[in-house]
């Protein structure tokens, strides 16, 4: 430490070690902050299947399912000082054809129809939004630090942001179809974390989540094009 | 007169302290950085805001840099006394390789 140049690096070096401790220690302090979050509604309000292509030059038909659902959740106890933001999404998921006794096949059928992302204050400078939504986004937390109240979902009636498919194509009159509810904490520091399915200590499992069975129905028909086909 | 400018901005660059100063200084940033560190924490997890936190420890380790890095004149307040140059005569018996001096 006898000139400016060693203590300038010798500073430095214990800084880089107090900012791995101080990570280290936040990250850890998620354990103790508990998480209880519930849903209170789950379920599918439209489903609809149509026939499409997966892309505008595709001479491949392919079964689209449209899935309209309703969410009540309450996710807000993830939100704490050390969310960066929190991954919200909801899937389709249905037994495999070949059931789970093919060898090689999938037992489930999972797709995503629909997601968001919920930014925390702290990460507002983030969001992938335009100048207006971003001043609105940001109003919305005027001098808060944390904002717990952005992890009460409800969505009515919601369109799914995704239509999905199934590699074989087909999709309609698909039996025991559920809807699931599912969310993933994006630390500032520490590990990314999903929903548990068992209550690790002070974070709680996720109950509720699930819809009840539902069937896909069968194709809808485009009324105009039948009865012009039935008329000639 | 250039090289007396010299040999003052080489000593104002190196900014060499004394054997206490060295010891104290160590001390210091050990102690201050570590503290800011706490206090960091501690404020974020206690008011929930980590841009707080991220805040108070840039700061603070920016003020431990400003008051460990420059040549601070409490660090040389040992200076070490060295032997006069020439100004004592050696004792008449001294030997060194074989050699009597005088």
């Amino acid at each position: 430490m006898y000139s400016s140049v060693v203590r300038l690096q010798n500073t430095f070096g214990y800084f880089t070690t107090v900012v791995f401790a101080v990570a280290a220690v936040i990250a850890f302090s998620d354990l103790f902050s508990p998480r209880t979050p519930s849903v209170g509604v789950l379920k599918a309000t439209n489903v609809q299947v149509v026939r499409g292509r997966p892309h505008y030059y595709s001479s491949k038909k392919e079964e689209y399912a449209i899935i309209k659902f309703s969410l009540d959740a309450d996710l807000s106890s993830l939100f704490t000082w050390n969310t960066k933001q929190l991954f919200v999404y909801v899937t389709a998921e249905w037994p495999s054809a070949g059931g789970s006794s093919g060898s090689g096949q999938n037992a489930t059928n999972q797709a995503v129809i629909w997601d968001s992302i919920i930014t925390a204050p702290s990460s507002d400078h983030l969001a992938n939004l335009g100048p207006v939504a971003m001043k609105k986004l940001r109003r919305s937390a005027e001098g808060k630090s944390i904002d717990p109240s952005r992890g009460k979902l409800t969505l009515k009636n919601q369109r799914p942001k995704y239509q999905i498919t199934h590699p074989s194509g087909k999709l309609a009159e698909q039996d025991d179809v559920v809807l699931r509810l599912h969310y993933n904490v994006q630390p500032w520091v520490g590990l990314l974390t999903w929903n548990q399915d068992v209550d690790l200590w002070n974070w709680k499992t996720l109950r509720n989540n699930l819809s009840k069975k539902f069937t896909l129905p069968a194709i809808k028909k485009k009324k105009a094009t039948e009865e012009k086909k039935a008329g000639k | 007169m250039a090289e007396q400018l010299l040999e003052q901005a080489r000593d104002i660059f190196e900014g060499q302290i004394d054997f206490e100063g060295q010891k104290l200084v160590e001390l210091l940033v050990n102690v201050a950085l570590t503290l800011v560190g706490a206090v960091a924490f501690l404020v974020g997890y206690f008011l929930q805001d980590i841009k707080l936190a991220v805040y108070i420890g840039l700061i603070g380790t920016a003020a431990v840099f400003l008051l460990a890095v420059p040549p601070w004149p409490f660090y040389n307040r040992h200076p070490v006394k060295w032997l006069p140059v020439g100004g004592v005569t050696p004792p008449a018996n001294l030997v060194v390789d074989d050699k009597m001096f005088r």
